[in-house]
C-alpha cells in the first residue's frame, strides 16, 4: 500500500502524547510502592509492619493475606504468588505494598518495614540448576528422521556448546499503571501492557471479584517488546489492591533500576550440540539440547522454548534432527517474552553451527547456508512437520549476495586482512525464517468493533495494543481502503476491554494480522448492511437494470455501481440515509487463524499460518587490541509480502535489527554471588547508541511477493528482523578469526562484548 | 551575614514568561529538586520524560538559553532529570511543548518536528520528546552540521524502537537554515526578560528545615561559605551529585553552588603553561582543547554525552576523583597541577599528589580546587589518551589510559609515564613497567615484554564492567597500542 507516518507522530514530536505518567488524575492520587526483597532465596521468619502504618501519610500497608482474591499472578501457570507469604524466590519479589501520599513517604515507610529472613542457598545459573536437577516441567523433544544413525554413517562431525546471553528489554517507558477505583466492585484501570484481556483477568482473580466490574484501557506504550506481555499484569493487581484497600487512586510507576532489577528478561540459554555433515556441508544429522533459565516460575517459559525448538532449524532442512528442550528454575526474577520469543537463542545455535561448518570446510559460510536452504518442492518440510510454503529464501539469497556485493567484499577483505596485523574485517550473510502465529493454537483470534457516526466519521476499535510499531496506522489504513473513505476521517480508539473483550496479547507479530482482518469483518458486515440502503436508492432514483450487491464499491469517500457510475452517493448522505432507515451503525468484527494446529504429543502439526523471511549482510572492523568493533556495512533484505505501509516496516526492521545488534554485542548483564543484578541501569548496561549503528545501512523489502490470505496480502513484521543480528555477530566472530587466518576455531559466545573478543582473540594468539 | 543581598528566589523565563519560585518555603520544591520533576508536576509540560533518572538516556532532555558575551541567547541542551532548579535561574527553559509555533490558534510544527514526521523517526514516542530538544539545540547551533556533530548531538538520547538511522536523517535534513525559526523572531523579547533577571546579580541562599542551600557569586563568598560550612558538598554542573538525590534519594543537607561564579570560568597560556578555571564545563574544554590539546580533545569527544558535558565541570571530574576517571590519567601524563584556594590560603600541588585513593583527595574541609594547570609539552613529548568501554559512546571506561613518552637523540626512552583508571581503586601508574622501559629502546620486541610486565603489575577487580582477566588483557594491548600509534 502506501507509506503514512505514525497515526501518533505529531503528538510525539509535540510532546501531547499520553503515556499512564502524563493522565491527569485528582488531588486524591496515591504514590504506590512495591516493597520488594533483597535476598534470592529466603524464608520470611518475621515482619512488621506496624511502625510503616503508623508513618503519617501513609495510607496503606499490605501483606498477602490483605489479598481479597486469590494470592495469585501466574499468567498460565499458577505458579506466582502476588505478595510473598513464606518464602522470597527472587531479589524484586513483591512482598509488600505501600500506599502514601508522595513517594518520599512511601520510601521513609518502607525503612520501617522490619523483616526477618534466613537465608536459603540460591540457584543462580543454569548449569547449577542443572547440577540439582531443578526442571520447571518436564524435557520437551521433536525429531525427525533418526538422528543417533545418521550422526554415527556421518563423514564430518562437531559437537559444541553455545551461551546465549539475558537481554533487558529497556522499554523507554518503564512499567506503569493507574488504578481509579468507581462504584460498587468497578475499577478502570489504565495499563501500560501489552494483553489487557489478561490484566482485567489477573485483578479479577486478585480482588475476587468479576470481569464485568473491570474495565482495562491503554492508549499507548512507550516500547514494550515482550515485557508488557505478562509482566504488566503485575503492576496493575498492585495498584489496585491498593486502590481498593483505600479507596483513592493509585498509581505504581517504576523507577529504571527497580525495573530492571525486579522484572523478567530474555531467557539465558545454554545450548549443546552434535553435527553430523557431509564433505559439502549438507547438514545430515542434528541434536540440540536447549536449556534455558526460567526464572523463578513459569510466565511464559513452556511457550518461549517451544519457539525456540521450532526455529533450530532457521532455514535450513535437515532430515534427521533432536531437539531437546529444558527450562530450568533458578532464584532470578521470572525470564518473559522478548521479541523473537525464544527463537533468537534457537538461531544462534544453527548459525554458529554452520559458521563452523564453514571453518572446518574452508569454504564460505554463505555456501553453506545456501546447500541447506530448504528446498522450493523437496526437502521442505520441518522436523516439526509442517512443510514450508512459499518459500523466499532463493530469491531473497540471489538478490542480495549481488545488491551486497559479497564475493567481492569477501577478497577485498581476505586481502585487507593479510596485510594488517592489528585490525581485521569479517563479513556474514545469515538468514531468517520465522513462523509467524502464537504457538498455542487458540491465542489466534482477535476481534473488533467499528462504529460509523451520523456525521460520517468511524471509530475502529481492536483488541491490539499500540506501542509503537504502528499498529494503528496500519489499522487506519485497512479501514479507509476497505470502507473508501479518507484516513482524517477514521479514528483509532484506545484498546478497551468494554469495547473488544477476551482478546489475545498483542504479540507474537500477529498484531496486524488478526486485529486487521477482524476490522475488516467488521468492516464487511457495516458495508454489507449500508449496501442494501444504497441498492434501494439506486434503484428509486435510476431506472433499468437494478442495481447488484457484486458491483457497490466503496471508493473514494463514495460508494458507486461500477456498471454505472452516474449511480453513486457520498459515504457522509448514504450514513445519513441508513441512520434514518434504522440500520445499525456498529458492527464487531471476528478473526481466528485457520488451519493451524499442534500435537503436543506427536510433537507434529502445522503451528504457523505462514513464514517471514529475510536475509542480512554486514560487515566489521574490528580493534585486535581494544576489542572495539565498527559496523561497516550492513544489507538487509526482507520479506514482508505486500507491505502495508513500507516506511512503517523499513522502521520495524531497522529498529528490530539494531535492538537485535545490541543483544549480540553490548548488552551484557552480570550478577553478584547473592543474585543481585549488577547492570541495572543505563549507566551499566549498554543499550546500542546513535554511533553504533552501521555507517552504511542499506534495508529493502523483497518486491512482488504478496502473501497468500492475509490482511491486504501482507506479511507480520516485529520480530523476524531481530535475527538479522546474527551477522553483525558472525562477522565480529569472523574477524576474530582472521587473527589465526581462519586456522582455529574461536571461543565465542553472544553477546560478543569487547571483554569477550578480548578473550577470544588473547586466546587465539596463544596458540 | 556572609552574602549580603541574597534571594530566595530563583527567576527564569518558561513559557516565554518569567517565572519566580520562593525556593525556601515552597511546600513542593526545594533547591534540590530536579528541573524535571518541576515541569511534570505542571499542567502543560508532562512532554518530558524520566527515562532513568541518571542523565544516561536522554528522554528528559530540555534546552537552556543562556545569554552570551555578544548579548545573544546560546542554546544548550542538558538532562533534566540531574539538573537542580536554582541552575536555571537567569535562563530560558525550552521544553518540547515550545518548539511548535502557535499562531492564530494553529499550530505550525517546528522544522526539526516536520523532519522527525517526514522520516517516520517516532514509534513509541517516549524518547522523542527527549530527542527534539537535542535536535533542536543542534538546529540552533550549526548549519549542515556533519554527521560527526549529529551523532554527537544525539548520542546521549536511547531509543529502543527507530534504530536511530530516521533520527540522524531528519537532523541532516532539517538544520539548514542558519538556525533560523519562530525563536529567532522572538529572541529580542526573551532578552530582555533575561537582562530583567540578570541586571541585578544577586546570590541565593535558600534555608529550609532540613536544607541549606548557596549559590554565591563571588569566590570570596564560597570560600568564606566552605569555612563555615567545612561539610558542605560542593556542586557546579552536580552531574555527578545529583545522583545522590535523584537515585539513592538521599537528602543534601548543605550545598554549595558555585556554578555562578564567573571568576571560574576561564580559560588562559603563557609561555609554558596553560590555566583552566574549574567552573569551565566539559564541553568548552573540548573546544578549548580541539587545538591546543588534542589528546584531551579526544578523551573529551567521548565523554559522557552532549548533555552531560554541557553541565559537567572540569572541577568536578577531578574533585570526585573517580577511579575510571577518562580524565585523570590524562591530567597525570601532562604532569598537571591544581590550585586549592581557601579563605586564607592556598596552594599548588600535583594531581598525582592530591588523588589519594579511591574516590579520596588531599582537599581540606574548607578548600575549593580553583584552577588546573596544565604545562605545554615540550618539544618531542608524547602523550596519548586511550579509553575501552563495552560501548564506545556515553559509557563509563572498563580501562583508561594515558600515556607519555619522550626519547634522547639515539631513540632512547628517557622519560616515561603510564598511567591507568580502572586498574586499581584509583588512578595509578604503572612504575614498574615505566622501569623496566627507561633508558630503553622503543622497539616492539621490548613493548612486548613490557606487556608482560603490565599485566602482572596490577591487580584489577571484576564488576558490572568487565572482569579482572579483560582488564589485565586490555591494559597490556593498549601499551602495544600506543607504540603502534606513534
Amino acid at each position: 500500500m502506501k507509506n503514512l507516518a505514525h497515526d501518533s507522530i505529531i503528538k510525539h514530536v509535540t510532546g501531547e502524547s499520553v503515556y499512564v505518567n502524563d493522565i491527569q488524575v485528582n488531588s486524591q492520587l496515591l504514590y504506590g510502592r512495591i516493597v520488594y526483597s533483597k535476598f534470592a532465596h529466603a524464608k520470611i521468619i518475621s515482619y512488621d509492619l506496624s511502625k510503616a502504618k503508623r508513618f503519617p501519610g501513609v495510607h496503606a500497608v499490605l501483606d498477602f493475606k490483605d489479598i481479597p482474591g486469590k494470592n495469585q499472578i501466574g499468567p498460565v501457570v499458577k505458579d506466582e504468588f502476588c505478595l510473598a507469604e513464606n518464602e522470597v524466590n527472587f531479589i524484586g519479589q513483591a512482598m509488600f505494598l505501600i500506599a502514601a501520599e508522595n513517594e518520599e513517604i512511601a520510601i521513609e515507610a518502607e525503612k520501617l518495614i522490619e523483616i526477618k529472613y534466613e537465608e536459603l542457598e540460591p540457584i543462580l545459573d543454569i548449569e547449577t540448576a542443572i547440577k540439582k536437577n531443578n526442571l520447571l516441567a518436564p524435557p520437551r523433544k521433536i525429531e525427525c528422521g533418526n538422528f543417533e544413525k545418521a550422526f554415527i554413517s556421518s563423514k564430518n562431525q562437531i559437537k559444541g556448546k553455545l551461551r546465549t546471553g539475558s537481554q533487558e528489554h529497556w522499554y523507554l517507558e518503564t512499567q506503569s499503571c493507574l488504578v481509579i477505583p468507581g462504584e460498587d466492585n468497578e475499577l478502570i484501570i489504565y495499563s501500560s501492557t501489552q494483553h489487557p484481556s489478561e490484566t482485567q483477568s489477573v485483578v479479577a482473580e486478585v480482588l475476587g471479584i468479576n470481569k464485568n466490574d473491570i474495565e482495562v484501557e491503554v492508549r499507548r506504550l512507550g516500547g514494550a517488546f515482550g515485557g508488557k506481555e505478562t509482566q504488566a499484569n503485575h503492576y496493575a493487581a498492585w495498584a489496585a489492591l491498593l486502590a481498593k484497600a483505600t479507596n483513592r487512586p493509585v498509581k505504581i510507576h517504576l523507577s529504571r533500576d527497580d525495573d530492571q532489577i525486579t522484572t523478567g528478561k530474555r531467557h539465558r540459554f545454554l545450548s549443546t550440540y552434535k553435527v553430523g555433515f557431509t564433505d559439502e556441508g549438507i547438514i545430515n544429522a542434528l541434536q540440540v539440547e536447549l536449556n534455558c533459565d526460567a526464572g523463578s516460575s513459569n510466565d511464559l517459559t513452556l511457550a518461549i522454548l517451544s519457539r525456540a525448538m521450532f526455529h533450530v532449524d532457521n532455514c535450513y532442512f535437515i532430515p534427521n534432527l533432536k531437539v531437546t528442550g529444558k527450562a530450568w528454575k533458578t532464584n532470578l526474577p521470572s525470564n518473559t517474552a522478548f521479541r523473537g520469543f525464544g527463537a533468537p537463542q534457537a538461531m544462534a545455535v544453527i548459525e554458529t553451527i554452520i559458521d563452523k561448518i564453514a571453518r572446518y570446510l574452508k569454504k564460505d559460510p554463505a555456501k553453506i547456508r545456501y546447500n541447506n536452504f530448504y528446498k522450493l518442492n523437496s526437502n521442505n518440510i520441518t522436523h516439526y512437520g509442517e512443510i514450508v510454503e512459499n518459500n523466499r529464501l532463493f530469491k531473497l539469497y540471489d538478490q542480495l549476495i549481488k545488491s551486497s556485493d559479497y564475493f567481492k567484499r569477501r577478497k577485498k577483505i581476505n586481502k585487507f586482512n593479510s596485510e594488517n596485523e592489528f585490525y581485521k574485517k569479517g563479513l556474514a550473510l545469515t538468514p531468517v525464517k520465522f513462523g509467524i502465529s502464537f504457538t498455542t493454537s487458540f491465542l489466534n483470534q482477535a476481534g473488533a468493533l467499528v462504529n460509523i457516526y451520523k456525521d460520517g466519521t468511524v471509530l475502529v476499535n481492536h483488541g491490539g495494543i499500540e506501542m509503537g510499531q504502528g499498529l494503528n496506522t496500519k489499522i487506519l489504513q485497512v479501514a479507509s481502503s476497505e470502507l473508501g473513505i479518507s484516513i482524517d476521517k477514521i479514528k483509532s480508539s484506545p484498546t478497551n476491554t468494554s469495547k473488544v473483550p477476551n482478546t489475545s496479547a498483542t504479540a507474537a507479530s500477529t498484531g496486524c494480522d488478526l486485529n486487521g482482518m477482524a476490522v475488516k469483518n467488521a468492516i464487511e458486515k457495516l458495508k454489507s448492511r449500508i449496501t442494501k440502503v444504497v441498492i434501494e436508492e439506486f434503484n428509486k432514483k435510476f431506472e433499468g437494470k437494478p442495481s447488484e450487491n457484486k458491483n457497490i464499491i466503496f471508493k473514494n469517500n463514495e460508494i458507486s455501481d461500477i456498471t454505472n457510475y452516474n449511480k453513486k452517493i457520498s459515504f457522509d448522505e448514504i450514513i445519513k440515509k441508513s441512520y434514518l432507515k434504522q440500520i445499525s451503525l456498529s458492527a464487531t468484527g471476528f478473526y481466528k487463524t485457520p488451519g493451524i494446529y499442534f500435537d503436543r504429543k506427536k510433537a507434529k502439526g502445522r503451528p504457523f499460518y505462514y513464514y517471514a523471511f529475510g536475509m542480512s549482510v554486514s560487515e566489521v572492523l574490528l580493534d585486535i587490541l581494544t576489542g572495539h568493533h565498527e559496523i561497516i556495512r550492513t544489507d538487509i533484505l526482507h520479506d514482508a509480502g505486500d507491505s502495508i505501509n513500507p516506511q512503517i516496516d523499513i522502521g520495524q526492521i531497522e529498529g528490530g535489527f539494531i535492538q537485535g545488534v545490541g543483544w549480540c554485542t553490548t548488552e551484557d548483564m552480570k550478577w553478584d554471588k547473592k543474585g543481585n543484578l549488577l547492570n541495572h541501569s543505563p549507566d551499566t548496561y549498554k543499550i546500542p547508541t546513535v554511533r553504533d549503528i552501521p555507517k552504511d545501512f542499506r534495508v529493502e523489502l523483497l518486491k512482488g511477493v504478496p502473501n497468500p490470505n492475509t490482511i491486504k496480502k501482507s506479511k507480520a513484521i516485529g520480530e523476524p528482523p531481530f535475527m538479522f543480528c546474527f551477522s553483525v555477530w558472525l562477522a565480529i566472530k569472523d574477524a576474530i578469526s582472521a587473527v589465526n587466518n581462519h586456522k582455529t576455531e574461536p571461543d565465542f559466545s553472544l553477546p560478543a562484548t569487547n571483554e569477550v573478543i578480548l578473550q577470544a582473540i588473547e586466546k587465539m594468539r596463544k596458540v | 551575614m556572609i552574602m549580603q543581598n541574597s534571594t530566595n528566589i530563583i527567576k527564569f523565563v518558561l513559557d516565554d514568561k518569567i517565572v519566580e519560585l520562593n525556593l525556601s518555603n515552597h511546600p513542593q520544591f526545594k533547591p534540590t529538586t530536579t528541573i524535571l520533576n518541576y515541569l511534570r508536576s505542571l499542567p502543560n509540560h508532562k512532554g518530558v520524560k524520566e527515562g532513568c533518572a541518571e542523565g544516561d538516556c536522554g528522554a528528559c532532555t530540555v534546552v537552556l538559553g543562556e545569554l552570551n558575551e555578544n548579548n545573544k541567547i546560546s542554546y544548550k541542551s542538558v538532562t533534566s532529570c540531574i539538573v537542580f532548579l536554582p541552575l536555571i535561574h537567569g535562563k530560558q527553559l525550552i521544553t518540547v511543548e515550545n518548539i511548535a509555533q502557535i499562531k492564530d490558534g494553529k499550530t505550525i510544527l517546528h522544522p526539526i518536528q516536520q523532519a522527525i514526521i517526514e522520516t517516520n523517526g517516532s514509534q513509541c514516542g517516549y524518547c522523542t520528546p527527549g530527542i527534539i530538544m537535542s535536535l533542536f539545540a543542534l538546529y540552533k547551533n550549526f548549519n549542515n552540521p556533519s554527521l560527526e556533530i549529529v551523532e554527537d548531538a544525539l548520542t546521549g538520547n536511547l531509543c529502543r524502537c527507530t534504530g536511530y538511522k530516521p533520527v540522524i536523517d531528519a537532523a541532516s535534513n532539517a538544520c539548514t537554515k542558519n538556525g533560523i525559526d519562530h525563536f529567532t523572531e522572538k529572541e529580542p523579547e526573551i532578552i530582555k526578560l533575561l537582562e530583567s533577571i540578570n541586571s541585578n546579580k544577586q546570590p541565593i541562599s535558600i534555608i529550609s528545615k532540613h536544607q541549606k542551600y548557596f549559590r554565591p557569586l563571588t569566590l570570596k563568598q564560597a570560600l568564606i561559605l566552605k569555612e563555615k560550612y567545612p561539610s558542605a558538598i560542593l556542586i557546579n554542573g552536580a552531574s555527578d551529585i545529583a545522583i545522590k538525590q535523584t537515585k539513592n534519594k538521599e537528602l543534601l543537607t548543605e550545598i554549595i553552588d558555585i556554578s555562578n561564579i564567573e571568576e571560574l570560568k576561564y580559560f588562559s597560556e603563557d609561555n609554558n603553561y596553560f590555566y583552566f578555571g574549574t567552573g569551565l564545563t566539559l564541553e568548552k574544554l573540548k573546544a578549548i582543547s580541539k587545538n591546543n590539546l588534542p589528546p584531551l580533545y579526544n578523551i573529551l569527544k567521548i565523554f559522557g554525552s552532549l548533555q552531560i558535558r554541557n553541565t559537567a565541570t572540569i572541577g568536578g571530574n577531578i574533585g570526585s576523583a573517580s577511579p575510571i576517571s577518562d580524565l585523570l590519567p590524562l591530567l597525570f601524563t601532562y604532569k598537571s597541577k591544581i590550585k586549592l584556594k581557601s579563605s586564607k590560603n592556598e596552594r599548588t600541588i600535583k594531581i598525582s599528589e592530591f588523588i589519594k585513593g579511591y574516590r579520596s583527595t588531599d582537599i581540606h574541609t574548607n578548600e575549593i580546587i580553583t584552577e588546573v594547570i596544565i604545562p605545554k609539552p615540550q618539544k618531542g613529548v608524547i602523550i596519548n589518551s586511550y579509553k575501552i568501554s563495552k560501548r564506545k559512546d556515553l559509557d563509563i571506561s572498563t580501562v583508561s589510559a594515558a600515556f607519555r613518552i619522550e626519547f634522547d637523540k639515539n631513540k632512547i626512552i628517557k622519560d616515561i609515564i603510564l598511567v591507568f583508571g580502572g586498574m586499581a581503586e584509583t588512578t595509578k601508574r604503572a612504575t614498574k613497567t615505566e622501569n623496566f622501559l627507561l633508558n630503553k629502546n622503543w622497539n616492539r620486541q621490548n613493548v612486548e615484554q613490557a606487556m608482560n610486565i603490565i599485566y602482572n603489575e596490577f591487580k584489577p577487580i571484576s564488576d558490572a564492567r568487565a572482569e579482572a582477566d579483560s582488564r589485565k588483557i586490555a591494559c597490556k594491548n593498549l601499551l602495544l597500542k600506543f607504540w603502534l600509534d606513534i
